[in-house]
């Protein structure tokens, strides 16, 4: 090789090296299944894969190179990646930086385990033999139902809960309803009975995407794709009501960019004009609703010039929006998501949004929200091979925090609540699965109590505020490096149900396990053996898909399968699933909620409850008279894309920021809030709340609303960034910024802003 | 010759990033300053009257590339077989006149000092393209630019530009022959959200 050749010796060769040498080194201490990797062997070749970046499982297709993933791209016709039958698959932005993510040099690559208070790097034997002594003496001196589960990205999530939940019998959880989507989805499953529905976009003519950014946040390539092609081919309405300029909000027909936390007082106006045009389905409230009294009583004073003076969107728009959902209808679709679930008065306001696709009548038809289901059941392979497990959770004690409304009736621990019960003495231990609490809620709070814990246990790949506080730290492989399975449910195909599954396509980096070989050595060492007795994943996946007559090769080979037809309108066949069998507009028979209602004065009925610094989440004042809210960008995941070079400088080049030298996250505010304090893009700014403050750099444009201030989640303090860098706006949250309903974290902050001085590079 | 190129609707661009993403790992670049293919998003208009388009940028091949006219080594090439603007690094000497002289911002230089950009996905993996076989008139999968194949709506293309034109409007055939001597793409007009105008800046 000549000096210009090795000049060119690139990340590629790097990457293969790097990945060989810590194989080498791996070597003699791992017995892996060479039987799970097919493909590893022969150079230039294809395989399928799923990818689990965002926990969408699109499938993606991976070139290989001597054993070396070096590129991707989706799966055509797939269910996720795809628009449906015979369309292109692809990835998105942050989906093909993923090969960034399994062969990153900051990757945690071999057990760790903590001795004499440092954590210390050990053989897989050691690391397992010292997880379960630890164990066993957590068990002893505190009882398993002091010790948490709580899981972010599992791949094999079902051994974590095998393990942790039914055989070591832990039977509290941290709830992704408490961090993500409690509001939307708890009022959604009181409403309609169903936990989740999704937009069936593809054949919507009406798409009002509230607080919700579809183009930049999905679950899989299918819902940008089915959106744009049904404004091409149906001239589909597409409507975008959020406060920042988002791409959804370009690709938008209209952007409403409404007074934040006032959305609740926006559906109510839209429900009083349907009803006022005569647009609303009376067959379908009818024969389908309960409780439609009480709603048209709770709108009937709702005008949109009513609305007009909270929401800040005048009544003409609240009336062309109203009217043309309502005229789509039932091919027309209103979807809150964390926009709205992210604010401490989001059940109320979700509720409303909900009611107004009951009153048009869009529930589960063509165009209108979905109940996805898979339509079929996979084999419980405990049942096939004659193993009753036991459910050691059920029956423990569990604290009752009744001085808590909220856990009253929500069925885990709600996030923000569990530092008390640390300090209470009810949580004493800590099982984490690819999850990152310390950017979820309160994390300061949550940093102490990790420390105060007696036992903390995690499967991960980078060193974040979790990772340096765990006594014990497992290397997890990524989807790229085990076997993987998934069915569903909501996808490009709106009315069938599949099964999506890859096999490993790559030997693990370093010392990397696969979650079943992690959890069934566990298992083993705990005496728990015989409950995990498949060979791999593979056979238990194999096991699983006997039921539906396929097996794991058959569909890991082609990547996917439609397996089952589903209807539409299921509620036909056996009602809603709710109290009354109806679409409840009313939740006064939801007994939880009613006694909650009861309790806080509160209409079970929709109703407008506006941020009160009591209930409902704390309004701007004098002192901290601007309002943050964190959330997501395209080109960055909930996960663990902030550790990504490729990821970061992506979301970093939209907005300027590629070559700043800054690995952050940035402030968008707008130029009339920016001026008067002095601050220019490229400005290191501080950010005060009553609670505490962070500093990062500013990004002073027009596309964020006036005295409202956004950043993007997941970097600074405990994080995965480089050095922490940029701010994490949780650590400015507390105990208190809570939804009172369902315990989602309230992540809307009154704060101030001011310039510190030095720009960004 | 037939001219190979690109096609852009930005009204069907999302500014996603998965074009320049997928640029970057298909082509092995690892050097976070290095972007062959990048998105630029436009702002315009004051709040609550703000739009935003995106546009996907790379090298437009362009029919008399400045970049090569000013080579003073003739590193760079504009292939009779395809139009593709290639580069032969081992002539390249890093004296940046190329950067200059390209309108796109579309060449762009390594820790090596040698010039770089797309070369349409010619072959696969790194390298500059140059030297490569020449492209098929109708391409199969698999020989598509990354960016193209991983643009999740479809806004990017590219092919022989006679076959582009016939896929697009008549403003966008028009605007393109109207100076057919400059860039290899043909971009559709942008149309702005209800209610705002783009005339307004």
């Amino acid at each position: 090789m000549d000096e210009d050749e090795r000049s060119k010796v690139r990340r590629r060769t790097f990457l293969k090296g790097a990945a060989g040498a810590l194989s080498v080194a791996a070597a003699g201490c791992v017995d892996r299944d060479s039987g799970a990797v097919a493909h590893a062997e022969a150079a230039h070749e294809t395989a399928y894969n799923n990818c689990w970046i965002c926990r969408a499982s699109c499938g993606q297709e991976v070139t290989l190179e001597d054993g070396t993933a070096v590129d991707l791209t989706g799966v055509d016709g797939h269910p996720k990646a795809s628009a449906g039958p015979g369309a292109e698959g692809t990835l998105c932005s942050k989906g093909l930086a993923q090969l960034d993510k399994t062969y990153n040099p900051n990757r945690i690559t071999r057990p760790y385990i903590r001795e004499d208070g440092e954590l210390r790097s050990a053989e897989w034997d050691e690391a397992i033999a010292y997880a379960a002594e630890r164990l066993e003496s957590f068990r002893e001196e505190h009882g398993p139902e002091k010790l948490l589960r709580y899981q972010g990205y599992p791949i094999g999530g079902e051994f974590h809960d095998l393990l942790f939940r039914d055989l070591y019998g832990a039977p509290i959880q941290v709830g992704r309803k408490t961090t993500c989507h409690g509001p939307f989805s708890d009022s959604w499953e009181w409403m309609a009975g169903y936990g989740r529905e999704w937009p069936d976009w593809r054949n919507s003519e009406y798409m009002i995407a509230w607080g919700r950014n579809p183009m930049e946040c999905f679950r899989g390539q299918w819902e940008p794709k089915g959106i744009m092609e049904t404004i091409e081919e149906n001239d589909a309405t597409l409507v975008c009501i959020d406060p920042r300029y988002t791409k959804t909000a370009e690709v938008a027909d209209r952007w409403i960019p409404i007074e934040p936390r006032t959305d609740g007082a926006l559906a109510l106006a839209m429900g009083h004009v349907i009803i006022e045009e005569g647009l609303h389905d009376e067959e379908f409230i009818e024969e389908w609703t309960y409780g439609f009294d009480a709603y048209r009583e709770a709108v009937a004073d709702k005008t949109p010039e009513w609305a007009a003076g909270i929401t800040d969107v005048d009544a003409e728009t609240i009336r062309e929006v109203a009217i043309g959902f309502a005229e789509a209808a039932p091919r027309a679709v209103a979807f809150p998501f964390t926009g709205l679930s992210f604010q401490g008065n989001g059940f109320k306001n979700c509720q409303n949004v909900h009611a107004l696709n009951g009153l048009v009548g869009n529930i589960d038809r063509k165009g209108g929200t979905r109940h996805w289901r898979a339509g079929f059941s996979l084999t419980d392979p405990f049942e096939e091979r004659g193993i009753d497990v036991p459910a050691n959770h059920e029956g423990r004690p569990t604290p009752d925090y009744d001085d808590y409304p909220y856990q009253r009736h929500i069925r885990d621990l709600s996030h923000n609540a569990v530092p008390t019960a640390v300090e209470r003495g009810d949580i004493r231990g800590f099982v984490n699965n690819w999850s990152a609490p310390l950017k979820s809620g309160n994390s300061e709070a949550w940093a102490d109590a990790l420390e105060a814990m007696d036992l903390v246990i995690t499967v991960d790949a980078f060193w974040s505020g979790v990772s340096r506080r765990a006594d014990v730290v497992f290397p997890g492989a990524s989807t790229l490096e085990q076997p993987f399975l998934a069915t569903g449910g909501d996808s490009a195909y709106s009315e069938s149900g599949w099964v999506t599954a890859s096999d490993a396509l790559i030997e693990p980096v370093g010392d990397c396990r696969t979650d079943y070989e992690i959890y069934s050595a566990l298992a083993t060492e705990l005496g728990w053996g015989e409950y995990f007795p498949w060979e791999d994943a593979v056979e238990f996946y194999d096991e699983q898909l006997s039921g539906i007559g396929r097996s794991f090769e058959d569909i890991a080979e082609r990547s996917y399968e439609i397996v089952a037809d589903v209807k539409y309108e299921q509620w036909r066949e056996h009602g809603f699933d709710t109290e009354t069998g109806k679409f409840q507009f009313d939740l006064d028979v939801v007994d939880g909620y009613a006694a909650l209602a009861e309790e806080t004065d509160v209409s079970t009925a929709p109703e407008w409850h506006p941020p009160d610094d009591d209930l409902y989440g704390e309004t701007t004042d004098e002192e901290y008279p601007l309002l943050l809210t964190d959330g997501f960008v395209q080109q960055l995941s909930r996960g663990h894309c902030q550790a990504l070079d490729d990821a970061r400088e992506e979301y970093l080049d939209r907005f300027g920021f590629r070559y700043e030298g800054y690995d952050g996250n940035l402030l968008h505010i707008n130029p009339s809030d920016a001026d008067p304090r002095g601050i220019e893009t490229g400005d290191r700014v501080r950010v005060e709340s009553p609670d505490g403050h962070v500093e990062l750099v500013a990004h002073v444009y027009e596309g964020v609303r006036p005295g409202w201030l956004f950043a993007v989640s997941g970097f600074g303090a405990y994080s995965l960034a480089p050095d922490e860098a940029g701010a994490n706006m949780m650590t400015m949250n507390t105990e208190r910024h809570v939804e009172p309903v369902s315990g989602q974290v309230d992540r809307n902050l009154p704060v101030e802003v001011s310039r510190v001085g030095g720009e960004t590079a | 010759m037939s001219q190979w190129g690109f096609y852009f609707d930005p009204d069907k661009c999302i500014g996603c990033h998965a074009c320049s993403q997928a640029c970057t790992v298909r082509n092995d670049i690892d050097e976070g300053d290095v972007t062959w293919r990048r998105v630029e998003h436009v702002g315009e208009g004051t709040f609550p009257d703000y739009e935003e388009i995106s546009i996907s940028m790379g090298c437009y091949h362009c029919a008399e590339p400045e970049c090569r006219d000013v080579c003073p080594t003739h590193a760079l090439e504009k292939r009779a077989e395809d139009g593709i603007v290639t580069i032969e690094q081992d002539r390249c000497i890093g004296c940046n006149y190329c950067s200059y002289a390209c309108p796109y911002g579309a060449i762009q230089f390594g820790e090596d000092g040698l010039a770089q950009k797309c070369h349409g996905c010619l072959g696969s993996g790194a390298g500059d393209g140059h030297g490569s076989p020449p492209r098929e008139e109708s391409e199969t999968a698999r020989e598509t630019p990354a960016c193209v194949d991983n643009c999740v709506t479809g806004a990017l293309d590219s092919g022989p530009i006679n076959e582009l034109l016939r896929g697009a409007s008549t403003a966008a055939a028009e605007e393109f022959r109207s100076d057919d001597s400059g860039p290899a793409v043909v971009l559709e007009p942008a149309t702005g959200t209800e209610g705002v105008s783009g005339d307004d800046g």
